[in-house]
């Protein structure tokens, strides 16, 4: 410690605002704007709680970290910036907090435990045996789309293959993959969002979402004891945290956090790499031309790209600084990844679409530390098997016209239509 | 060179694995196994980059 922090009361908000639904509603590209002024001169600033907050908040605000490097500092270190006390950017209702979130909001060590029963379904070796009937629903995607024609690329293509494939780890059948992958949806857009939330307030929403998300993981969960299945739900069954066995709601739980970051990230990004792909025509002839020379280090442009998780926050359990500032105790701390993926001190030519940029430090996956994503090998997979199916069979592919999701957590498209051109 | 594994920091990623599979497997309960402690002089850079790649910085290279 080298300053006092000031009391959160005292202190002034920053003259730039990022706190209101207006700012929200702007694309991206106009957000980063504001963004990279921040970057420029306050990579660490206090800002009002959002002006359409659920509840009322434990804080007068939020610190801002807008920077490539001290975004990895914070995720690097949990000691200091817990996630126990929630991890979106404002204070939620409790029904919102461990019953929805499982091990996103705990801290170490029970935090390491829980996300073990679930890491183990996600090895280099199980995505690898994973690898070809994931290609094969690929194909099918595929298949379905040039059947069908020009049609809504988000609900035909980008969804299909997510909703497919975490519904497959885990076990939920057929006929409840779309309830569970539009729930996912709608608790992603934070409820806030007029074209998802069936005009539900927004709480209100986001409690329907998670009543589904929970109930379809208790469901599984009384089924798989009766008769256990080769899948994630079941291995949640079985096993045992000091001797004793996870609760359904527990269970509920981990199907809700699941189902979200497995639909609308995954989503997200192949509807982002499909538009700027469009908007890029060299950069599509190039992956086109030699694709598995480019597939590599463009996944990980589409990644850093679109930024499909946007913000993650922390609370800090002692006084800290961060780039110099002085930080007290019990502040949250808020994670701007789409910032932090367009900083120019941690990457060349930020705003320019680059598939053979390397190396590529995106903070797509988060910056790194005991809650970096561990879906990322299914994620890159996923990229791979539908891009390679899309651009063998429909090298003239198009997108346009993407509609937004208005959320402050996931950069959305909630549809977007395509031409095939054939 | 001696592979070091923080086992407190290791969160099972396998991005070791995928850069240097002689060196690393992530098991079936989820933990790193450290195949081979002591680096062949051949292999060095793919286990350097195994170092590198980990998102969480369980892993460093010793003399």
């Amino acid at each position: 410690m080298t300053a006092t922090a000031q009391s959160p009361v005292d202190r002034s908000f920053d003259p730039i605002s990022i706190s209101t639904l207006d700012f929200w509603r702007a694309p991206f590209d106009e957000r980063d704007k504001t963004f990279a002024q921040l970057r420029q001169e306050r990579p660490v600033s206090w800002h009002p709680n959002m002006d359409f907050s659920y509840i009322e908040q434990s804080t007068p605000g939020f610190w801002a970290v807008v920077g490539h490097q001290d975004i990895q500092d914070i995720s690097r270190n949990p000691k200091v910036f817990s996630s126990a006390e929630g991890t979106m950017l404002g204070d939620t209702p409790e029904f919102l907090s461990l019953p929805s979130s499982s091990f996103l909001n705990m801290d170490d060590p029970r935090h390491a435990r829980l996300r073990k029963l679930v890491s183990v379904a996600f090895t280099p070796k199980r995505i690898a045996q994973f690898e070809v009937r994931l290609a094969g629903r690929a194909t099918e995607i595929v298949d379905e789309l040039i059947d069908r024609g020009d049609c809504d690329f988000v609900q035909n293509v980008a969804r299909q293959l997510p909703m497919w494939s975490i519904s497959e780890f885990m076990g939920v059948p057929q006929g409840q993959r779309h309830i569970a992958s539009h729930a996912a949806d709608l608790q992603a857009s934070g409820g806030i969002d007029p074209s998802l939330n069936e005009g539900l307030e927004p709480l209100e929403a986001i409690k329907k979402s998670v009543g589904t998300l929970r109930g379809i993981g208790m469901g599984l969960a009384e089924q798989r004891r009766w008769h256990g299945e080769e899948d994630l739900i079941t291995g949640l069954v079985n096993a045992e945290i000091d001797g004793e066995s996870l609760t359904d709601s527990e269970i509920g739980a981990f199907c809700n956090l699941l189902s979200v970051a497995g639909n609308d990230t995954t989503r997200n990004t192949i509807s982002h790499a499909m538009l700027a792909l469009t908007n890029n025509p060299d950069q599509r002839q190039l992956l086109i031309d030699d694709f598995d020379r480019y597939i590599d280090s463009a996944v990980e442009e589409f990644l850093r790209w679109g930024t499909a998780v946007m913000t993650f926050r922390r609370t800090t359990t002692e006084a800290t600084e961060i780039a110099g500032v002085p930080i007290a105790a019990g502040e949250k701390v808020v994670m701007f990844y789409n910032s932090g993926n367009r900083d120019d001190a941690a990457f060349t030519n930020p705003h320019t679409f680059d598939i053979t940029r390397d190396p590529n430090p995106h903070l797509s996956f988060g910056g790194g530390g005991a809650h970096f994503c561990l879906g990322t090998m299914l994620a890159r997979t996923q990229l791979k098997a539908i891009f390679r199916e899309l651009f063998t069979r429909l090298p003239k592919l198009e997108v346009s016209d993407p509609q937004l999701m208005l959320s402050t957590f996931i950069h959305g498209v909630n549809s977007m239509p395509c031409t095939l051109n054939k | 060179m001696k592979i070091d594994l923080n086992h407190d920091l290791c969160v099972g990623t396998g991005y070791c694995e995928m850069k240097a599979p002689k060196y690393f497997e992530i098991d079936d309960d989820g933990d790193n196994n450290v195949l081979q402690e002591t680096v062949d002089e051949a292999d060095l850079e793919q286990v350097q980059a195994a170092v590198s790649a980990c998102p969480t910085g369980a892993l460093r290279l010793t003399d």
